[in-house]
């Protein structure tokens, strides 16, 4: 599908990994072509929490990582502990804990539900967090018990006021 | 104990609590305890923007987050040598604790200073390399988080972080007894080896000759006044210390007694 101006300005916001398919966008919206990265929906569908979490619900599902301002605030991280499948969560529940710089910080759950998958790379290799933040370095699936509590999670534009406002 | 420490009148301030030998259990209570009051920020002119913990622990083996890799057999092992041994929420791996070493757990707000795990460890490496230089031993930072003097460890550091409020700290050896060490692979790092101020300088120091010093960095780095932790908090500290039945007659003298804090 083409991409729309808006989506465009967003991509300029988005990490540098992603920031590489730039020209790409360009040629886009003269072409019919599959979902790239900077698609509308994607970005609608993630929403934020004031901890720096992310998550990106398809149907019941929502995939869950932190933004890349949390994996460059941690530095390396070299090792996740992340919530086991079938695990019940209530929203804001802390769930598991990203260690960097011998510094072990708290997860918290976006959403309640139950923890469907945990991301097995990111166990195996932490650094991805690092690399990938919103890709590969997703942590954890979770089956939502109550869609509605995503409207109180920002979107990408109240994350962006939250990281301006409150001095980051 | 007198603490004597400059006051600069930086726009933050941090309560100081010295509470002498505890054993490592209770120690971490009390921790739980500041970080919850410290995170409700009911009481701002109690709490201020965060709490010092300075401790010496009994011998004590401790793991961080990493814990899988010490095995039941390894805790039993340890146990043996007469030393207690807590798997933590910490970062970090394997480490000692004991008498002569100088531990200090800073339980701060970092929404009053900088919100990041990378700057709060660094300035952590920064006060300790300053105190070192105060008494004359070259230590820095290297790619493994701590603070060495070439290739030995001088202080061990893991922290956790919750909401921005930290726990856990620093362990600087003064006068420890580094026997304790060759039982483990300490925080990981298997072809370095441990050292004390003590060891560097040829000569006996106490924790008490280190203390002042370390609040006097510690304010300098985090650019923040100190003040020591009112008798309420303490208090309060102990009577929830009470209901856990972590604390003697003793203990609750200890932690109660007033130690001079004097604002230059």
């Amino acid at each position: 599908m083409a991409v729309c101006v808006n989506v465009f300005h967003k991509c300029l916001r988005l990490p540098s990994t992603l920031l590489k398919l730039r020209p790409v966008v360009h040629k886009l919206n003269a072409t019919q072509i599959t979902r790239t990265f900077c698609s509308t929906n994607a970005l609608a569908a993630r929403k934020y929490t004031e901890q720096h979490e992310w998550i990106d619900v398809q149907g019941k599902i929502g995939t869950v990582g932190v933004t890349d301002y949390a994996q460059g605030a941690l530095g390396d991280v070299v090792f996740a502990q992340l919530p086991e499948p079938d695990s019940e969560l209530n929203q804001m529940d802390d769930c598991g804990a990203l260690e960097s710089v011998k510094a072990a910080s708290e997860l918290y759950s976006p959403v309640s539900g139950t923890v469907v998958e945990k991301n097995k790379d990111v166990e195996e290799t932490p650094a991805l967090i690092n690399q990938s933040p919103y890709e590969q370095g997703w942590l954890f699936k979770i089956q939502l018990s109550k869609p509605e509590e995503l409207d109180a999670l920002l979107d990408e534009a109240g994350y962006e006021n939250h990281l301006k406002n409150t001095g980051h | 104990m007198k603490i004597s420490v400059v006051s600069q009148n930086f726009h933050r301030s941090v309560n100081v609590w010295s509470v002498g030998f505890l054993k490592y259990q209770t120690a971490y209570h009390i921790q739980q305890y500041l970080a919850n009051l410290q995170s409700q920020r009911l009481n701002k002119e109690k709490t201020l923007d965060g709490t010092i913990i300075i401790v010496e622990h009994s011998p004590v083996y401790t793991t961080g987050i990493r814990t899988q890799g010490y095995s039941e057999s390894e805790e039993r092992r340890l146990k043996t040598l007469g030393a207690e041994f807590y798997r933590t929420n910490r970062g970090g791996l394997i480490t000692f604790h004991g008498p002569g070493q100088l531990v200090v757990y800073p339980i701060l707000d970092l929404k009053s200073f900088n919100k990041s795990m990378k700057w709060y460890i660094c300035k952590l490496e920064k006060t300790v390399i300053e105190v070192c230089k105060s008494f004359g031993v070259e230590a820095e930072r290297s790619s493994d988080t701590g603070v060495w003097v070439k290739d030995n460890k001088i202080c061990a550091i893991g922290v956790h972080g919750s909401r921005y409020i930290t726990t856990h700290g620093i362990a600087l050896n003064i006068n420890n007894d580094l026997s304790w060490f060759s039982h483990i692979v300490p925080c990981g790092i298997p072809d370095k080896g441990v050292t004390t101020l003590s060891q560097e300088l040829r000569k006996p120091l106490t924790i008490t000759d280190v203390i002042y010093p370390f609040l006097q960095s510690f304010s300098h780095e985090f650019e923040c006044d100190m003040k020591m932790l009112s008798h309420e908090v303490r208090k309060d500290v102990v009577n929830h210390l009470k209901k856990e039945n972590l604390t003697s007659d003793i203990t609750e003298a200890q932690l109660l007694r007033n130690n001079d804090l004097k604002l230059k």
